[in-house]
């Protein structure tokens, strides 16, 4: 496990201010933020490479706070790989044995597993100069995973790979901790690679950690706008909420009406994924379609655009202001310039704090 | 480990294919005109010699003691170089302090002054007082073998240090970083990351710093004294034999400091070959 309390380093202009960090035992959780935010300067505190101002850093139950990189139980995967180019893969993945002084029967039992674990047994050989990047990663892995630490830091450990290595890399991490459960820290900057291999997650922002917990949380409930924005919930509402009598409440905006659970008052901030929403068609039956609106929780827009993204369409809609929707009919379902009746279901809608 | 290992992604080297341009037949035609001047030179000095002078030179006592010595105090003073130009490389290779490039011109300098130079300052400092009592109590410098490595590490030492710092240079320190997380001390991070990265740059310069250390003569007249069988080198001696007219002697001497120079540079070559392409 990780325990990151108070922690602070300025460096130049920037500073980690104040960082505090939860990752349970076995948990793998991906630390999010943007470019910048300093999640690269955070993995290094714990790793040891950057002595911290102040604050305390526990790995695995000890507080390695004042410990030298070697002693503090990490194995770490930098973004550039850092594969050694003047030793063979095989030396490559034995160094940190090695430098352990571990017996030499015990280091090839050791590799054995793992090598078989991440199917790099045909690489052994060869010269981390010859390898492609996805093999370089995994063999990055191998070494980092070799002296069996209490955790497991990567940083950015498949963004410089494409898109397709990219899938199957976050695919074997998910599949490694599976079969090895070690406590794991993933920095990324990218929502897809969270969702295809943590349990758990953290967004940073300006050297703080601003929302850290279950995956769904983060992308439903975004504790700030700002979280919001770096899950891509495109639908962020200025409104005022009148509370109702059944312990629900109302939101107004821009001439509509919507009844959500739970009590608010005042002027709110309300957030809805682009997924959640359903388009409805409308009739010409005003009376009717006023009707469906109050029953569905619905608002009437104007269709803008339709973009086709593949596995889904981006539907841009005008209803006084801006809403996105995604939806998964083929794009002739829909056309631009026609009226839609916009559903946001009640239970979709998570009022920021 | 004699397997070679291959150079890093940015591409170095040799171009792929065979294609004559007129960019090619150029930078070829230059190459072939400078080898055309080596050969020229080496086959007249050839010429020039004969059988008898080399045999008279290798026959002769005080060419193989000068030789020998040659051979002994240029060693030393190499691995003398190597010492400490790799500390001193890394330290002005890794560290800034205050006054970090007035050092490094320090450190330079050796290579701007004329070697005569050196030879004097030494035989200045050791007339004054420290100076003599380190020849009285601790190691006899003037006129002596010592004084000999002295001046071939003073001469030279700047060239070991100034490559090595270099290939330190192009090693990255995020490398040696990532060593300490793989339970390396930073000694160990240097002795089994940096040191093997930057090997061949340090072996290239201790390969400068040794030529320049056999080569030298003109301090070791004024410093080391040209005494026959005791501080005679062999730079030393083509230098004497030319004063008092013997050229065949000269160059039969020089010919065989060739020879020697020769074969030390194809075994370095041969021996550091498996690792090439580390540093640039």
């Amino acid at each position: 496990m990780i325990r990151v309390r108070g922690l602070h380093l300025r460096i130049g202009a920037f500073a980690l201010r104040d960082l505090s960090l939860d990752v349970a035992q076995g948990d793998y959780f991906v630390l999010l933020g943007p470019t910048g935010s300093g999640k690269t300067l955070f993995i290094e505190c714990l790793c040891g490479l950057l002595r911290p101002d102040a604050g305390s850093v526990e790995i695995g139950g000890r507080d390695v706070t004042a410990l030298a990189p070697r002693l503090r139980g990490v194995g770490y995967v930098p973004q550039h790989q850092g594969l050694f180019p003047h030793l063979t893969v095989e030396d490559n993945i034995a160094f940190p044995l090695r430098s352990r002084r571990l017996p030499r029967a015990v280091i090839g039992e050791r590799l054995a597993p793992l090598v078989d674990l991440l199917g790099i047994g045909h690489l052994l050989g060869r010269w981390p100069a010859h390898l492609s990047g996805g093999e370089r990663q995994k063999v990055a892995l191998a070494r980092a995973l070799a002296p069996r630490p209490d955790v497991l830091l990567l940083d950015e450990p498949v963004s410089a790979l494409d898109e397709s290595s990219r899938e199957r890399l976050c695919r074997e991490l998910r599949r490694i901790h599976e079969e090895l459960h070690v406590t794991t820290l993933h920095v990324s900057h990218s929502v897809e690679e969270a969702l295809s291999t943590g349990n758990r997650a953290g967004v940073m922002n300006d050297g703080q950690v601003v929302q850290a917990g279950a995956l769904t949380d983060l992308l439903r409930r975004p504790a700030s706008e700002f979280v919001a924005r770096f899950f891509r919930t495109e639908n962020i509402i200025p409104a005022e909420a009148t509370p109702l009598p059944d312990g629900g409440s109302e939101l107004a905006f821009a001439g509509h009406r919507l009844t959500i659970q739970g009590k608010h008052e005042g002027p709110v901030t309300f957030v809805i994924r682009p997924e959640s929403l359903q388009v409805l068609p409308t009739t010409a039956d005003s009376e009717v379609t006023r009707h469906a609106s109050r029953v569905t929780n619905s608002v009437p827009a104007l269709l803008n655009h339709v973009s086709d993204r593949g596995l889904y369409r981006r539907l841009e809609f005008d209803a006084g202001l801006p809403l996105i929707a995604f939806s998964t009919l083929p794009a002739e379902a829909f056309q631009a310039g026609q009226s839609y009746l916009v559903a946001l279901p009640a239970e979709a809608i998570h009022v920021l704090p | 480990m004699t397997r070679r290992a291959p150079t890093s992604e940015a591409p170095r080297g040799p171009v792929a294919g065979r294609r004559v341009t007129l960019f090619s037949i150029v930078t070829v035609a230059f190459l072939a005109l400078f080898l055309l001047m080596v050969v020229v030179l080496l086959a007249t000095d050839l010429w020039y010699t004969d059988a008898k002078s080399f045999r008279e030179a290798l026959a002769s006592r005080e060419v193989l003691h000068a030789l020998w010595l040659s051979v002994f105090t240029s060693l030393v003073s190499v691995a003398l170089i190597v010492l400490f130009a790799v500390p001193v490389g890394y330290a002005l290779s890794r560290y800034r302090f205050p006054g970090h490039a007035l050092v490094e011109a320090l450190v330079d300098l050796p290579i701007v002054l004329p070697p005569v130079v050196i030879g004097l300052s030494l035989l200045v400092f050791f007339s004054t007082e420290i100076g003599q009592w380190i020849q009285r109590n601790w190691i006899e410098f003037v006129y002596s073998v010592p004084g000999i490595i002295l001046c071939q590490f003073l001469v030279s030492a700047s060239f070991g240090i100034r490559a090595a710092a270099a290939a330190f240079d192009s090693v990255d320190r995020r490398l040696e970083d990532l060593a300490l997380t793989l339970g390396c001390t930073r000694g160990q991070a240097f002795w089994r990351v940096t040191l093997p990265m930057a090997r061949n740059g340090i072996v290239a310069g201790a390969i400068v710093a040794w030529a320049h250390a056999v080569g030298l003569f003109g301090p070791l007249m004024i410093f080391a004294g040209t005494t026959r069988m005791h501080t005679e080198v062999l730079a030393t001696t083509v230098q004497l034999e030319l004063s008092i007219g013997r050229i065949e002697v000269a160059l039969a001497v020089a010919m065989i400091m060739l020879a020697a120079a020769s074969v030390a540079l194809v075994l370095v070559h041969a021996l550091t070959r498996s690792r090439r392409g580390w540093t640039t």
